[in-house]
């Protein structure tokens, strides 16, 4: 079937079967920050948002995007640069894997008025798992992301 | 594969009478992970567009939740947190935020895991499923909606809506798992009691969830011994050893749950 979406603002267009990933045409589009983390919606790496809604890419068939507007990291840059220095200057990133899905959460809550106590952004960090064990400096780093 | 999408109520129907082994599409959580694991399905008929299938609203004292609205809607609703306290602290726990983004109560209702949280508390707070085909519509009691493991009553039909009446009284919700977050239930209790005495379901006790009634007629008649509770909670339930946990395991943490439930409900 035939797919047309946006992705970071530019029309895409897919050839491909109704059963095929989200994360797996984002990624063939070069979006990488997409990462192929469990596969079954459990580490949110994989993470981007779907009409203005965070969503892991490997729970989402390509119907579901068709008319869609989708947003990964590389379309943040600017809007999450407060939050990636933050990120950088508590050393919330060992191998680096899962940033990108933490990233965007944090923004996605950040931008939502989310309360700045750590238990709140622990709540709300349910759907990403780090396997580094970072989880202290990433909640830290979004405590402090300058706004 | 053959894949259809509907756009209103009427064609979901008529495809459906069409297409009966069709998996239906809606917040794709489930079905995602079903076809990548299961043998092909022919048809898939994507309803998550379905307007008539969105929404929450009230009247004559119940709520009726379109089967399209997500888990982080029903969470949000300010009408189910102040009406179905239970129910939104049932949503509060369900899978993570990025999931409840796209999972729905009707899908939910539909997958009919043993360990479906929503289908619990929502067996205890008495609701009702509303389903639709080519012949119209029907409501069943979502208690007797399920018949067995992952087996429920549709039958060429679509869950539309659930119909919840509003809750009054004391009531009780709590999840018992592996970890705190993103968590499958090893047990889970929800409890009311208002007007008519005592309700109470739980999930991973049994292969559906049902009313304790035994429990229910027990608490009703006042007897709160020990003994009595464990006795009508195994008669009550039928947990299966799993791999998450073993039947005694199960049936320890379900009657702790009924003892807190009775000694620190919350009001409404």
């Amino acid at each position: 079937m035939q797919i047309t979406c946006t992705i970071n603002g530019k029309v895409h267009r897919f050839d491909c079967a109704p059963e095929s990933r989200v994360l797996d045409l984002v990624r063939e589009a070069g979006m990488t920050s997409v990462k192929a983390g469990c596969g079954e919606g459990e580490c949110g790496a994989c993470s981007l948002f779907v009409n203005g809604r965070l969503v892991n890419a490997c729970l989402l068939l390509a119907p579901q995007i068709q008319d869609a507007e989708v947003v990964t990291l590389e379309g943040l840059q600017e809007e999450t640069a407060a939050i990636r220095e933050s990120f950088a200057e508590h050393g919330a990133v060992q191998c680096g894997f899962c940033t990108p899905g933490f990233v965007l959460r944090a923004y996605d809550y950040l931008s939502h008025g989310g309360e700045r106590s750590e238990e709140a952004i622990k709540a709300a960090l349910d759907g990403n798992l780090c396997r580094c064990t970072g989880y202290r400096k990433i909640v830290e780093a979004i405590v402090k992301v300058k706004s | 594969m053959n894949y259809l999408r509907a756009t209103n109520l009427g064609e979901a129907t008529a495809l459906l009478a069409r297409y009966p082994e069709a998996l239906l599409l809606c917040g794709s959580t489930d079905a995602a992970l079903q076809l990548r694991h299961a043998a092909a399905t022919a048809t898939l008929i994507d309803i998550h567009a379905l307007e008539e299938l969105k929404g929450v609203s009230v009247e004559d004292g119940h709520m009726r939740i379109g089967a399209l609205v997500t888990l982080n809607e029903l969470l949000r609703s300010d009408v189910v947190r102040a009406s179905l306290p239970l129910l939104a602290a049932c949503a509060e726990t369900f899978g993570s935020h990025q999931i409840r983004n796209l999972a729905t109560v009707g899908g939910n209702i539909a997958n009919a895991s043993p360990a479906a949280d929503l289908t619990a508390a929502l067996v205890a707070l008495e609701a009702t499923v509303t389903l639709a085909s080519q012949e119209g519509e029907r409501s069943v009691p979502l208690e007797a909606f399920y018949c067995g493991y992952k087996c429920t009553k549709l039958d060429h039909e679509l869950i539309t809506a659930v119909t919840v009446p509003l809750q009054t009284g004391e009531w009780y919700y709590r999840k018992a798992g592996m970890r705190e977050r993103l968590n499958i239930a090893k047990v889970s209790i929800a409890l009311t009691q208002g007007h008519g005495g005592f309700r109470i379901s739980g999930a991973s006790l049994g292969p559906n969830p049902v009313r304790f009634r035994t429990l229910e007629a027990l608490l009703d008649g006042g007897v709160y011994d020990d003994a009595a509770i464990k006795e009508a909670l195994e008669s009550d339930t039928d947990p299966s050893g799993g791999h998450r946990s073993t039947k005694a395991y199960r049936l320890r943490v379900a009657f702790n749950m009924i003892k807190e439930a009775l000694s620190q409900p919350e009001e409404r």
